[in-house]
Formats: C-alpha cells, sequence, structure tokens
C-alpha cells in the first residue's frame, strides 16, 4: 500500500496546484479559451511532413514546395470570430512591417484546423477579405491527422469543442528557407519587430534580394 | 464508484490477430475536459488487442526504411528513437513479444497509418479501458493498486511478455503507457492556460469522483501531459485504433 499512497499524495499535489492558479483568465469562458503553445523542436524542417493539401486556390500542395523562400505561418479557423482574425491580422501587420523590397519574397500561410467547414472555396472567401494582392496569402484546407501533425511539430496546441469551434494556441511562427522554425511570437496583437526582423535575417541569409 | 458502472457495451470477441470491437456507447470521463460536457456519446471502433510488439514494428520499419533508427527525421523523435535495437532491422535478443517502446508520437502515427489504423483518440482510450475494467469485474481499489503498482516501477512492467494471441483487450494498465492522438490537451507543462486551471476552482469540473479509481486515472492524464510528440521512453508504447468499415 506505501505506493498507493505516496501516489495519491503526490497526485494530490499535482491537483491542489491546478486549483490554486489565479482565475485571471475567467473572461475567456464565455468564448474561448487560449492553449499556451508547446515547446518546439527548431532544428529540424517541419517540411519532413508528408501529406496533401489544398490552398484557397484549388491546388492541392505538400508542404515540402514552400521551400527555399521564408513563411509565416499560423493556424486559424474560417469561422472564428474572436481570435482568428486577430492572428490573420497579425500576419498582416507583420508583412506591413516588411520594408518594401522583402516583401515579395515572404508567404503568409494560414492553415485550418477546421477540415469540416473550411473547404477551399470558404478559404478564398476569408483570404479576399484580407487583401494583400494575389500572390502573398497561402490559405491551406486538409486532413484531421496532417492538421494534428503540423500543429504538433508548430507547437500549437488545439482541441474541437463539442459546438465545432476550437480551442487553440495563439502563435505566430517564422520558418526559414529549409522550414525551420527560426522564431515564434505566441499572443495576440504582439510587437511585430521580432518577426520582421527574423524574416528580413532569412531574406538576407539567403540572398534571396539579389535572384 | 458507480461511474464505472453506468457504461454499457461489451467488447466483442474476434477473429485471432484482428483488432478488437468496441462497441460504442455513452460514456462519463473520470477525468473532464469540458465544463460543459459530461458525458460523451461514443460510436463503434475497433482497437488492437495489445499494445504493439517489438515484432511487428520490426515488420514495420523493414517496409518502411524512412522509419528505420538511422533514418528517422530528427524532427520526428528526441534522439533515442529506438535506441536500444542492435541494428537498423534487428530488435534486441528476447524483445519479440514485449510492447515496443522508444518510439515517438510521429512513430506511433505512421505505423498505423501502414496498418490502415490510426492513433486512438483519447477518449476513446479512456472509453476502451474503463469497459475493460468492466469486463475484468476489478474493483475500483484492484485496478488502483495495479496502476500505482506499475507506476512505482514501470520498466519492470514494461519488460514483460505480451499476451500476444489475446481475442479480447488486454494490458491496458499492466505494461506501458500508451501514446493517443490527442495527448496534448491536457494540463501541459506548467502553463497557465491550460484546461484544468482555466476551470475557475470547481473541481467537479475536472474530476467526475474523488475515489481511488479516479486518482489513479488522473495520474495517467498527468503523465501524458508530460510527454513532447518526440518523446521516445522506455515504458511508453502504443496501439492502433481502426474505424468502423
Amino acid at each position: 500500500m506505501k505506493p498507493l499512497m505516496i501516489a495519491i499524495a503526490a497526485a494530490s499535489l499535482v491537483f491542489g496546484s491546478a486549483m490554486a492558479q489565479d482565475h485571471s483568465h475567467h473572461q475567456n469562458h464565455k468564448n474561448h479559451t487560449a492553449l499556451g503553445a508547446a515547446q518546439v523542436s527548431q532544428e529540424d524542417s517541419i517540411y519532413h511532413l508528408e501529406g496533401e493539401w489544398q490552398t484557397h486556390k484549388g491546388d492541392t500542395i505538400q508542404l515540402a514546395e514552400l521551400q527555399g523562400q521564408p513563411v509565416l505561418v499560423s493556424m486559424i479557423y474560417g469561422s472564428c470570430t474572436t481570435a482568428c482574425p486577430v492572428l490573420v491580422n497579425d500576419a498582416r501587420r507583420v508583412y506591413q512591417a516588411l520594408p518594401e523590397a522583402y516583401r515579395k519574397h515572404v508567404k503568409l500561410l494560414m492553415v485550418s484546423f477546421d477540415q469540416d467547414r473550411d473547404t477551399p472555396a470558404a478559404l478564398a472567401e476569408y483570404a479576399n477579405k484580407y487583401g494583400l494582392g494575389e500572390n502573398v496569402w497561402l490559405f491551406l484546407h486538409g486532413q484531421d491527422d496532417n492538421i494534428r501533425a503540423l500543429a504538433t511539430l508548430l507547437g500549437v496546441r488545439y482541441r474541437k469543442r463539442a459546438d465545432g469551434d476550437f480551442d487553440h494556441s495563439n502563435l505566430v511562427t517564422v520558418l526559414d528557407t529549409k522550414g525551420r522554425i527560426v522564431q515564434r511570437t505566441e499572443g495576440l496583437n504582439r510587437p511585430v519587430d521580432e518577426a520582421v526582423a527574423a524574416l528580413m535575417k532569412v531574406v538576407d541569409d539567403n540572398h534571396l534580394m539579389h535572384h | 464508484m458507480t461511474k464505472w458502472l453506468s457504461v454499457f457495451g461489451f467488447i466483442a470477441l474476434a477473429a485471432s490477430a484482428e483488432p478488437v470491437l468496441v462497441t460504442g456507447g455513452e460514456y462519463t470521463p473520470a477525468i473532464l475536459l469540458d465544463e460543459s460536457v459530461q458525458t460523451l456519446v461514443m460510436a463503434d471502433f475497433k482497437l488492437d488487442a495489445t499494445p504493439v510488439t517489438y515484432a511487428q514494428y520490426l515488420e514495420f520499419v523493414k517496409a518502411n526504411p524512412k522509419w528505420q533508427r538511422a533514418n528517422a527525421a530528427a524532427i520526428f523523435h528526441d534522439g533515442n528513437y529506438l535506441i536500444s535495437w542492435p541494428g537498423n532491422t534487428e530488435i534486441p535478443e528476447g524483445y519479440a513479444k514485449r510492447a515496443v517502446t522508444e518510439v515517438s508520437w510521429f512513430a506511433a502515427r505512421a505505423y498505423c497509418n501502414a496498418q490502415g489504423g490510426r492513433l486512438p483518440t483519447l477518449d476513446e482510450w479512456e472509453y476502451a479501458s474503463s469497459q475493460y475494467l468492466q469486463q475484468q469485474q476489478m474493483s475500483d481499489q484492484d485496478y488502483a493498486q495495479m496502476l500505482f503498482g506499475r507506476h512505482s516501477n514501470p520498466t519492470a512492467y514494461s519488460q514483460q511478455p505480451l499476451d500476444v494471441n489475446s481475442k479480447e483487450l488486454a494490458h491496458m494498465h499492466n505494461r506501458v503507457n500508451e501514446w493517443v492522438e490527442d495527448f496534448q490537451l491536457m494540463l501541459t507543462s506548467g502553463d497557465n492556460n491550460d484546461i484544468l486551471s482555466s476551470s475557475c476552482g470547481d473541481s467537479a469540473r475536472f474530476m467526475a469522483d474523488f475515489g481511488d479509481a479516479s486518482y489513479a486515472t488522473f495520474f495517467r492524464y498527468q503523465s501524458r501531459s508530460n510527454y513532447r510528440a518526440q518523446s521516445t521512453t522506455s515504458t511508453l508504447g502504443f496501439r492502433c485504433a481502426y474505424d468502423m468499415e
């Protein structure tokens, strides 16, 4: 019985500390809970992930096709009216804060959590709302197992709720030309300086402007 | 504890080496992830009777060289993937019938995909566990003792052979911890925004009751929350689930 008692004591401790958390995020209850981002590996490319995705233009691609350019990636869902529009706008803010000459080298990638509702057509409509021209945004629709794997590599935690909406981490991530994570911004409406600097560094380090 | 008893459904016998049918039904999880949802309605699905063995995993890596130890992409594991194997297509002597461990979440998913399956969701695994306990007619006390016994010496338990010919669910609790598809949902690594801490102090929202069995189950959830998708420990394996045709 000794291990049992120790384990129960340990469980009680964990349990107690969970209950002792402050409740400053109480207001989140009405809508969505922001899940904290998980740790990630920054040593290797997320483009090792296989699997096909549909773009908002109706094309089928693999993530590895994004190699060769810096990518700013976030995960959202189209019917989200709270955090997601802010995340999309955060990506746009980063883009607009880049010096003009850098912009055309950067891709803004928005991947949907929602296999069922975010069809390529629904995402096309969403992309149009946010402007910036033809070739800046790339919205992706995928299958649940690919979505889960990509989210895991990016450290984005999410769960589908009973009402069909999603709780998720709010994360904007910079990938280098090989698909390695070089910078992450967690939260909404955060300063863009670090992401801008990271994107510029990828462009500079790879001499993209001279090509 | 009456929660377990409120689970209906049964586990049908299947042909040898076939996964086991887990009949759907209503289910009240011991740990509640959503304060507004107390009871889940589970669909039918199939689940491997036992965790995947070394022998089975060896066949997989022979057929899928990119999942051999030397070839697996670094982003899919923590550096200890299959670390105790003597070679890329060679398992340690005497391990054939043990539950394979030192496999990351990515590796486990790739294995299951190759079998036409997938990892079970957390709810599916826990639902199957609740049916298993009922089928075994195991008391809450015995269940709790078994789990805490294993937690006190997980390596010794993980090295025991599996009953590989089992035609019903086996070794749900007495060999290894097992990967589930959505393991990251729980009280992850001390951040302030996870599910439990946002339950605003109403503990009843996340533990359905406070008996021995619920504490034991809570411990399993707690273990899961310590994993990363790249984790490859010597006490963590998996079994696959399959959708109904």
